[in-house]
C-alpha cells in the first residue's frame, strides 16, 4: 500500500551475455532476406511493389500503434503505464528505420499508385483530386510523416531516459506539454499516411473511416507486440516484481477493447457502402466479397472479432501471461491478414495468389526492426526508473 | 424518522461502557465499532476476515483500494450475470429479425439477400440490445446484489454512524454470523483497536 517501498529486485539492464546467437542469427536473416528482395524486385517488379508495401503497412502500423499509447500516457497523465512505456519508447523509435525501409517504395511508386502515371486531363476524377494526389506534394508529405513520427518517439523517448538519471519531475512536465500538439499532429498524420500509402492504390475508391480503421489495427496491434515483448522478458527473468498480472490484465483490457473497436469500425465503414450500394463506393468491397478475397475476408471477420472478442471476455486469460501472448500472437496474424487483404487485392484482383515475395518482405522488414530493437535494448534501463509515478504503477490495483 | 440516541450502561467490571443503538427490545442486528482511519480499517478488515466471518461489512467515505482482498470477497457474479444478459439481447435480436425477415415473410429490399448473408442489415440491431440488455443487466443486477433497494438499514440507528459520510471509518459484525457471539466478537473488536464498540439492535 504505501508508496515508499518501491525497490524492485529486478535487473534493470538488459543483459547481453548468451544472447550473441539470436543476435547472429536475426542480422544474418535479415541480411539475407533482404538480398532475396533486391532479387524479387528484379525478377518480379510488380509483385515485389505490392508484397514490400503489404510488409511495411504491418510494421509501420505497430510502430505507430506504440507512439500513439506513449502520447496517450502522457496526455491523460496515466499512472499504470509507467512500467511498460520505456517498450513502447523502444518499439516507436524504429520509425527513423522504417523511413529508410520506405526507400524501396520510393522506386516502385508508380507500380503501387497508378495515378503518379496519369496525365493531367486523362481521368476527370484524377484532376478532381489533382491539388491533393500530385507527386510534389505526394512526397514532401511523406518527408512530413517519417520527420514527425522519428522526432515524437525521439523526442519523448530523450525525456524518459533523461529522467532515469536524476529524476527531475520536469522531464514529465515537458512531455506532457509536447504531447498535446502532438496529439493532433499524429491523428492527421496517421490518417493521411493511411489515405497515402493505402488508399491511394486505388485513387478512385474513397472512406472517410480510412484513417480510424487503420488506426484501430495499429492500436490494437501495437498492444499486442507490447505483450509479447513484456512476456519475453519476463520469462528471461527480467521486469520482475515490476510488471505484474495487474498490468497485463490492464493491456488485456485494452486490446479487447480495441478488438471491438476494430469489427465496429470495420463495420461502419462496410455497412454503409453495402447499404447505399453505389458503384463508386462499393468498388474495394466488391473485389474483397467475391472469389478467394471473400473467404480471406470472412476469416478476417471472425479471426479478428468473433473469436478474440469472446476468449477475451473472460478475466482468468487476461491475467494469465500466456495465454494472452497466445492471444496476442493471434490478433498479429489478424492484423497481418487485414493488411494483406488492404493491400494484395489491388495486384491480385481475382483473388489471392501467395508469393514467396509476401514471406520474403516480412522477413526482410521484420528481422531488420528486430535485430535494431535488441540492439537498442540494453541502451537504457528496462523500464522508467525514476519517474515520479513508477511507485504508483508497480503498485498497481484494478 | 426517529434517531434514537444510544443509551449509555454500566458494563460487566462496571468500568466499561456498553453503547446500545436502536430499540434494545428487538433483535440484535449485529456490533459495529469505529476505527481511525482508512488504513486501520483495512488492517481491521484483514483481521476479521482472518478470524473466519462471512457475514460483516465496512464503510468508508469512500473507496478503500484492495479492499476486496483485505475483506477476503470472491469475485462477483455480475460479471457472469452481464454476459447472460448480453448473450439474451443477441439472442433476442437474431429471433425478432431473422424469424420474419428471412423465415416467416422474406422481403427483397434493395436486391438485398434475404439468407443469412443479409445480417449486415441487422447488425446494428444486434449490437444495440445485446448492449442495451448487458447494461441492464449490470445496473439492476448490481442493485439486487447490493440488497438494494431497501428504506432502512439497522445500523443507521446508531448516531455516530452519519460520520461515515465525512470522516467516519466502520465496520460491522452480523448477529446472523455463524461465528457471532456477544463477547467474544466484542474481544476482537477491541483487539483490533475499534472505539466506540455499539450493540445495534433493529428498530422494531
Amino acid at each position: 500500500m504505501s508508496a515508499q517501498e518501491t525497490k524492485p529486485a529486478s535487473k534493470e539492464y538488459f543483459d547481453y551475455r548468451g544472447f550473441g546467437g539470436k543476435m547472429i542469427f536475426t542480422v544474418a536473416l535479415a541480411l539475407v532476406t533482404l538480398a532475396l528482395a533486391v532479387v524479387g524486385r528484379f525478377v518480379a517488379p510488380e509483385q515485389f511493389a505490392f508484397s514490400w508495401l503489404f510488409a511495411f503497412s504491418f510494421y509501420l502500423t505497430i510502430v505507430m500503434g506504440a507512439l500513439f499509447w506513449i502520447i496517450v500516457h502522457h496526455a491523460v497523465d496515466a499512472d499504470w503505464s509507467v512500467v511498460v512505456r520505456r517498450q513502447l519508447e523502444n518499439i516507436a523509435n524504429l520509425a527513423p528505420l522504417l523511413a529508410l525501409l520506405f526507400v524501396p517504395i520510393v522506386f516502385v511508386a508508380p507500380t503501387l499508385f497508378p495515378w503518379m502515371s496519369v496525365a493531367p486531363g486523362e481521368d476527370p476524377l484524377l484532376d478532381a483530386k489533382a491539388a491533393y494526389l500530385n507527386a510534389p506534394f505526394f512526397w514532401a508529405r511523406t518527408i512530413f510523416y517519417f520527420g514527425f513520427f522519428s522526432f515524437a518517439a525521439w523526442l519523448l523517448r530523450r525525456n524518459s531516459v533523461r529522467q532515469d538519471k536524476d529524476g527531475d519531475a520536469r522531464y514529465t512536465w515537458s512531455s506532457r506539454k509536447w504531447v498535446f500538439p502532438m496529439l493532433l499532429v499524429f491523428a492527421l498524420s496517421l490518417t493521411f499516411s493511411a489515405v497515402d500509402w493505402l488508399m491511394g492504390l486505388d485513387y478512385h475508391w474513397f472512406s472517410t473511416m480510412w484513417g480510424v480503421y487503420i488506426f484501430a489495427g495499429s492500436a490494437q496491434s501495437a498492444l499486442c507486440v507490447l505483450v509479447i515483448i513484456l512476456t519475453a522478458l519476463r520469462s528471461a527473468g527480467y521486469l520482475e516484481g515490476v510488471v505484474t498480472l495487474e498490468h497485463y490484465h490492464i493491456i488485456g483490457k485494452l486490446m479487447l477493447a480495441f478488438v471491438v473497436f476494430w469489427a465496429y469500425i470495420g463495420f461502419s465503414q462496410y455497412m454503409l457502402y453495402w447499404y447505399a450500394n453505389i458503384p463508386e463506393e462499393t468498388a474495394y468491397f466488391l473485389r474483397r466479397n467475391t472469389g478467394g478475397w471473400n473467404t480471406l475476408n470472412i476469416i478476417m471477420v471472425v479471426g479478428n472479432f468473433f473469436i478474440p472478442f469472446v476468449i477475451l471476455l473472460f478475466q482468468g486469460v487476461k491475467k494469465r501471461p500466456f495465454w494472452l501472448s497466445v492471444v496476442a500472437v493471434w490478433l498479429l496474424l489478424m492484423h497481418l491478414l487485414d493488411m494483406y487483404i488492404v493491400v494484395l487485392p489491388s495486384f491480385h484482383m481475382a483473388g489471392p495468389v501467395p508469393s514467396w515475395l509476401d514471406l520474403v518482405s516480412l522477413l526482410a522488414i521484420g528481422a531488420t526492426l528486430t535485430a535494431i530493437f535488441m540492439k537498442r535494448l540494453g541502451d537504457t534501463p528496462l523500464w522508467p526508473l525514476r519517474d515520479p509515478r513508477l511507485a504508483k504503477s508497480i503498485h498497481l490495483k484494478n | 424518522m426517529a434517531i434514537i440516541t444510544p443509551h449509555r450502561q454500566l458494563g460487566r467490571e462496571g468500568t466499561d461502557m456498553e453503547n446500545i443503538a436502536g430499540n434494545p427490545n428487538a433483535p440484535l442486528y449485529g456490533i459495529a465499532a469505529e476505527v481511525s482511519s482508512a488504513s486501520a480499517l483495512y488492517h481491521a478488515a484483514e483481521q476479521v476476515r482472518d478470524a473466519g466471518y462471512r457475514r460483516w461489512d465496512v464503510y468508508s467515505p469512500f473507496p478503500i483500494h484492495g479492499m476486496d482482498q483485505a475483506m477476503g470477497l470472491r469475485k462477483s457474479w455480475l460479471s457472469a450475470l452481464v454476459f447472460l444478459g448480453g448473450v439474451a439481447g443477441l439472442a433476442t435480436a437474431v429471433i425478432l429479425q431473422f424469424y420474419p425477415s428471412s423465415i416467416e415473410y422474406p422481403l427483397i429490399v434493395a436486391g438485398k439477400p434475404t439468407n443469412f448473408f443479409t445480417v449486415p442489415a441487422f447488425f446494428p440491431v444486434m449490437f444495440e440490445l445485446t448492449v442495451l440488455i448487458s447494461a441492464f443487466t449490470a445496473t439492476f443486477g448490481m442493485i439486487i446484489l447490493n440488497g438494494l433497494p431497501r428504506w432502512h438499514y439497522p445500523i443507521f440507528s446508531w448516531d455516530r454512524f452519519k460520520k461515515v459520510t465525512n470522516d467516519g471509518f466502520f465496520l460491522a459484525i452480523e448477529a446472523k454470523d455463524p461465528l457471532f457471539n456477544q463477547e467474544s466478537t466484542r474481544v476482537l473488536l477491541e483487539k483490533i483497536g475499534a472505539r466506540h464498540i455499539t450493540l445495534i439492535h433493529d428498530d422494531d
